[in-house]
């Protein structure tokens, strides 16, 4: 696009990247194939002992309880063969930091009084930090930080076709599962023909073209997507009519739990019940 | 004609009731045939047999299966459509398309788990099919991990297992490098020899002659312009250069400049020459 070299350069770096994020967040399962301990568990009874860890974290109300489980988080990251250093900017980029600007101002005397912590002035105004409330923001936080780290190591330490496979098992409609096996399936075509096209664009007529004409071919080929999504659409039903899809689809659960399962899951029930005991 | 599968008279069919996909279309398929089914791009060869899948109905004329006309109506009623979709199975053209789960596994065994085969059936049949294709590895990978080879594969073992008696596949090696066309077409005719009907639609005249015992040829009209025996096809050049299957094709074997249609192997063979 002609506006200027530099947002062209912006433009590109943008698309390349969301594409490239979307790839490796959604697809890249390099982790969840390590042979590591939380990857050779039973994703079902793995997923069952990861939520009780975060109702344990959601009930917590001291930070010791809290930083105790973050902590276990990160040791089961390490013994998963996960690298801590890309764990810890997988979780603490994005939600903990907005979090904390949407904590900040229970920082402040106005929203939570107490003990008084520290106090400066800002734009004429006096600005008081109480005991209770950073005590607050730092639970709030660690709270968070804690639930995506859990959140985060059971989706890269598990396949994601298992993870659809355990869904199933909790209870959720075998169709719903289904549509969203065939969505994980298809956004990644989408995210080839993406690519792909903008390549034939930039092959063709370069990145130096009039904005307007960008306009013309973005839209364009949004339509065209949209056609081609739509096409698949009637294609893949009627793949899925081929081979008997009646509505109602039947699937094979082959998930097997073996010793060392069940031992985790009593690990996970005796750490959580004792965290929450010591701790309360 | 007692084994007689598929009888299509006097078929049309359009798309949207305004593109024309098939015009006229007389066709009989008997049990344990090999059909091919060549034309250009655009010629209706996916919509027939679409149509003969059941997946999309005649507009005029009568299309039936073992004597039962295909209609919509029936195909609601779903004893009429299990029975027929154990027995007809269909690979289609774009493998994407067919391969619709986050797993290869899972893939395979859609079919004969909708049809209701059973678990513990399911399982044998996988188990002798990835033996067959060699395909074990690729079992717990997502498509998207996979060659367009091994994605064909695939999709063919997706149907396989279902164990059809008649096998409908669309341009089955397009896009396959020479090897992996072997394997399948070996395939196909084992399957053959074990008294599957096969039907083929290609563009590929290099392997009609061994899939084929009659060939149908549709024409730009999206009808049908002749059928016969795959040699007296083959041989009617005009015909094949007409509708876009030949081009003529000029090399040089040494210091022999070699001008021929490019149909079939044996015309370098003529001087003794390899191709």
């Amino acid at each position: 696009m002609k506006e200027d070299s530099r947002n062209g350069g912006f433009v590109d770096r943008s698309l390349i990247g969301i594409l490239a994020f979307l790839k490796n967040s959604l697809f890249a399962e390099e982790h969840a194939l390590k042979h590591g301990f939380i990857q050779s568990l039973d994703p079902r009874i793995k997923t069952l002992t990861f939520i009780l860890f975060i109702v344990v974290i959601l009930l917590a109300k001291t930070i010791p309880l809290v930083l105790s489980l973050y902590l276990l988080c990160l040791l089961l990251a390490c013994i998963s063969k996960v690298n801590l250093g890309f764990f810890l900017k997988r979780t603490w980029i994005f939600i903990p930091l907005f979090s904390l600007f949407i904590a900040l101002p229970a920082l402040f005397s106005n929203f939570t009084p107490g003990e008084e912590l520290f106090s400066f002035k800002a734009a004429g105004l006096a600005l008081v930090i109480t005991r209770p409330g950073a005590l607050t923001v730092l639970l709030f936080v660690l709270r968070v930080t804690a639930i995506v780290s859990f959140a985060v190591l059971l989706s890269i330490t598990t396949r994601h076709c298992e993870l659809l496979k355990v869904l199933r098992i909790f209870g959720i409609p075998q169709a719903f599962v289904m549509v969203l096996g065939v969505c994980y399936r298809y956004i990644y075509i989408f995210i080839g023909i993406i690519e792909n096209t903008y390549l034939a664009i930039k092959s063709r007529v370069g990145t130096e073209i009039h904005y307007k004409s960008g306009q013309q071919i973005v839209g364009w080929n949004i339509a065209f997507l949209w056609v081609r999504s739509y096409r698949l659409n009637e294609d893949v039903y009627k793949a899925m009519l081929s081979r008997g899809y009646n509505g109602e689809p039947y699937v094979l659960d082959d998930f097997k739990v073996n010793s060392r399962d069940w031992l985790w899951l009593a690990f996970s029930g005796v750490i959580g019940i004792c965290i929450t005991c010591f701790f309360h | 004609m007692h084994n007689l599968l598929f009888s299509l008279k006097n078929v049309w069919f359009s798309y949207l009731g305004k593109f024309p996909a098939l015009a006229a279309v007389d066709i009989d398929i008997n049990a344990g045939q090999k059909i091919s089914i060549i034309g250009a791009n655009g010629s209706g060869k996916s919509t027939l047999l679409h149509l003969l899948d059941g997946l999309i109905f005649a507009d005029k004329g009568a299309a039936s299966f073992c004597g039962r006309e295909l209609n919509e109506k029936d195909f609601n009623d779903s004893e009429f459509s299990r029975n027929f979709r154990r027995k007809v199975g269909f690979v289609f053209q774009n493998p994407d398309v067919q391969l619709f789960c986050p797993t290869v596994k899972e893939d395979i065994i859609f079919g004969p788990l909708q049809l209701g085969f059973g678990k513990d059936e399911t399982q044998k049949r996988l188990e002798k099919l990835i033996a067959i294709l060699a395909i074990e590895g690729l079992l717990e990978r997502s498509p998207n991990q996979l060659s367009i080879g091994e994605k064909r594969k695939v999709a063919l073992a997706s149907t396989l297992i279902i164990r059809p008696d008649i096998l409908i596949l669309d341009e089955p090696t397009a896009g396959l490098d020479p090897l992996t066309t072997r394997h399948i077409i070996d395939l196909l005719i084992d399957e053959n020899i074990s008294g599957k009907t096969i039907i083929t639609s290609t563009h590929d005249l290099h392997i009609v002659e061994e899939i084929s015992d009659v060939v149908y040829v549709f024409g730009r009209e999206r009808r049908i312009v002749k059928f016969g025996s795959p040699d007296s096809i083959l041989s009617d050049t005009a015909l094949l250069s007409e509708n876009n299957l030949v081009h003529i094709h000029s090399h040089r074997h040494k210091d022999k400049v070699h001008v021929h249609p490019h149909v079939r192997l044996e015309h370098h063979l003529q001087d003794g020459e390899p191709g």
